[in-house]
């Protein structure tokens, strides 16, 4: 009996303890798994990555057709096919449901972008000047050699679910944005990608907020795989393959040269200051959680004068800036000036961790739920999702100025701050 | 042999048991037939058909019937524990709804074959959470039979659980400013009634996106999410145990 009775407590004991440990690993955050992706630099998968990048920029040219998608999202994935060649000539003729066929011509000195029938509408311009622009317009831009990127040009559109991951650029010269941010760079072995036998390496970038996953060929190091991975509030998942690769092909120069055809006419795509607030209009006052865990009310600031400071943790402009807001917080806090950090993009704990790393001290509202993606979106006009993003608010409660972008100067603040009523040193 | 008796009487004990199972499997095929969906989306069909409405079907007055007809006063007469007969009843439906998912494997995998089109990519997966889903809602409705009578425990567990879906969802989009009460309210439904969310995301390669990415899911979140399917199966079994064995049963139909 007493043994029965010693099984029986074992057993509850030993089901307990598996459950509190299975209830503890179920509810951990993201953040705790993100913590956990810090890659630490292994050197024969940096001289692997590096390899990658020295075998595009040494072809002459290169060929490829990407596929980008979720995980498992096929239908809404976006087809790319790209033609490179040297000295800065490309071509990329990008399809899928939303937008229809797009193509992309590099003439050596410019980019010709244009769209087979209408262009689509995007989210941040307003109905009547698409319905004037939606036909035979094409955007021209100049493409100074190694100094811009294919993958900001086809993903700054915002018409597809899944841009492009991989910059083609690179087999220009260019160095990709994130480069600077690399924590390390691992091996996680090898594996097959369309039967093609790779070495598999794993990128963490500004403290795994981001992960890639790159599939190498054994045999030419050629990419034929990558899968990205972007720690937010909700975890973003994205995946391109590569197919049809070819390294040194003759391709025809005729691929390389596109001119308007008469009655075309060149469109600017509306930047994302163009429907920001004006000055003289009453900023929208709004009630979100802080990163204290209270509220924040913007009109309990009335009689101040607000910095606005809309940010996310993966922006290396977001990232620069941090430390230099706090610096001028400090500065200025006499003089009637608060810095209001909003970030409605991240995992709460992540951005509470970047903050105490930049020892930032000035309030900030760290919200993810739809509520604050409205104030941002639809209150304060930010459409294209662009941070940073400034807004300076005078004592009365009205925009004084609004701009996206970081300045290291900070010379367009200080003016904004002037007009507002402080006097900069 | 009374454990096989009793195994085997879980399936032989209605007609309609034979018929539910292959009008599911016929369900998956004809699915599969006219939308060749992707392993993801026939995975969450059946999840949703196999895991919970099977698991309905199958118990649906699996103890009420019993007692509601006096029955049950024969089956627990001593030296026959109580316990015995509610854990070979529901032995009877796990392993019923493990060859009933190896079956369903078959026939997707005969259509896939045939028409060579779809993907069964991760469908192993989604029919292993099915299953552990199958369990935990088999033993609920199970338990449910012994105190509601003929075959309602199956309805009932089948209004409770919509009625809560909209619930808490209502809650949900009210409580959106209210993150900690919020997160109380999720923690809750999230650890003490079925596992839909889990196993949906473990099967879906959810975890997947925080740890091991290069593999299809994370190891130690995924045996979590089975170890607490698991246990949650047990508890809800040591319920139903316990209440059959402290019943006074009648002999007389009601």
């Amino acid at each position: 009996m007493r043994n029965k009775i010693n099984l029986w407590t074992i057993t509850t004991i030993a089901a307990l303890v598996l459950e509190g440990w299975a209830l503890y690993v179920v509810s951990l955050s993201p953040a705790h798994w993100r913590s956990s992706m810090i890659v630490k630099d292994e050197p024969a998968a940096h001289a692997l990555y590096d390899k990658m990048i020295e075998t595009m920029r040494q072809a002459e040219s290169l060929s490829y057709q990407s596929v980008c998608s979720g995980p498992d999202d096929r239908d809404r994935a976006s087809t790319y096919n790209i033609l490179l060649k040297k000295p800065n000539y490309f071509h990329v003729e990008m399809s899928n449901v939303l937008s229809g066929y797009s193509t992309i011509v590099g003439d050596g000195d410019n980019l010709w972008f244009y769209w087979k029938g209408v262009r689509p509408f995007s989210a941040y311009e307003d109905k009547d000047s698409y319905e004037k622009t939606r036909a035979n317009v094409y955007i021209k831009k100049a493409t100074p050699i190694g100094r811009y990127s294919i993958r900001d040009q086809v993903n700054l559109l915002g018409t597809t679910w899944f841009g492009i991951i991989l910059d083609p650029s690179i087999f220009h010269g260019h160095t990709d944005s994130l480069e600077t941010y690399i924590d390390g760079i691992r091996s996680r072995g090898t594996d097959y990608a369309e039967n093609e036998e790779c070495e598999v390496i794993e990128v963490s970038f500004m403290k795994a907020q981001l992960t890639r996953y790159f599939w190498i060929s054994k045999q030419d190091h050629l990419l034929w795989k990558i899968k990205e991975i972007v720690r937010l509030a909700n975890n973003k998942v994205e995946v391109e393959e590569f197919s049809d690769i070819s390294l040194n092909a003759v391709i025809s120069q005729q691929k390389f040269s596109w001119s308007p055809p008469e009655g075309w006419q060149q469109w600017e795509k509306p930047g994302p200051d163009d429907f920001l607030l004006k000055p003289g209009t009453k900023a929208p006052d709004f009630e979100l959680l802080s990163a204290d865990g209270g509220k924040i009310k913007l009109s309990d600031y009335r009689g101040k004068i607000i910095w606005l400071y809309i940010w996310q943790c993966g922006s290396p402009s977001c990232r620069e800036a941090m430390p230099h807001l706090q610096k001028l917080s400090e500065k200025y806090k006499d003089r009637g000036l608060v810095i209001l950090g909003f970030n409605c993009a991240d995992d709460k704990r992540i951005a509470k961790n970047f903050m105490r790393e930049n020892s930032v001290t000035f309030p900030n509202i760290l919200d993810s739920s739809h509520t604050a993606g409205k104030v941002i979106f639809d209150g304060y006009k930010n459409r294209s999702g662009t941070v940073p993003l400034s807004y300076i608010i005078d004592t009365r409660g009205n925009v004084v100025d609004a701009w996206s972008g970081y300045e290291e100067d900070n010379k367009r603040a200080l003016a904004a701050l002037k007009q507002a009523g402080i006097q900069p040193e | 042999m009374r454990a096989y008796e009793l195994i085997k009487e879980t399936f032989c004990r209605k007609i309609y048991i034979l018929i539910i199972h292959l009008s599911w499997l016929s369900l998956y095929g004809g699915f599969w037939w006219l939308f060749l969906p992707m392993g993801n989306e026939f995975g969450q069909f059946i999840f949703i058909w196999g895991g919970f409405f099977l698991a309905l079907a199958l118990s649906a007055g699996i103890f009420g019937d019993d007692i509601s007809s006096g029955r049950i006063c024969v089956l627990v007469t001593k030296p026959f524990w109580p316990g015995e007969l509610y854990i070979y009843r529901l032995l009877g439906l796990s392993l019923q709804a493990a060859v009933h998912f190896i079956l369903a494997w078959c026939v997707i995998f005969i259509l896939h074959t045939f028409i060579r089109q779809g993907s069964m990519n991760g469908l192993v997966l989604w029919l292993f959470a099915s299953w552990l889903l199958f369990n935990t809602c088999a033993a609920l409705s199970t338990s449910l039979s012994v105190v509601v009578g003929r075959a309602y425990n199956a309805l009932l567990l089948l209004i409770v659980i919509i009625t809560g879906f909209v619930v808490v969802g209502t809650m949900m989009a009210y409580l959106k400013q209210h993150s900690e009460t919020e997160a109380l309210l999720v923690s809750y439904f999230r650890f003490v009634c079925p596992p839909f969310e889990m196993l949906y995301k473990f099967a879906g390669g959810e975890y997947g996106k925080y740890s091991l990415t290069v593999g299809r899911f994370s190891l130690a979140k995924s045996v979590a999410c089975v170890v607490h399917s698991l246990i949650l199966t047990v508890v809800y079994s040591i319920v139903g145990i316990v209440l059959l064995s402290r019943r006074q049963f009648s002999s007389r139909r009601d």
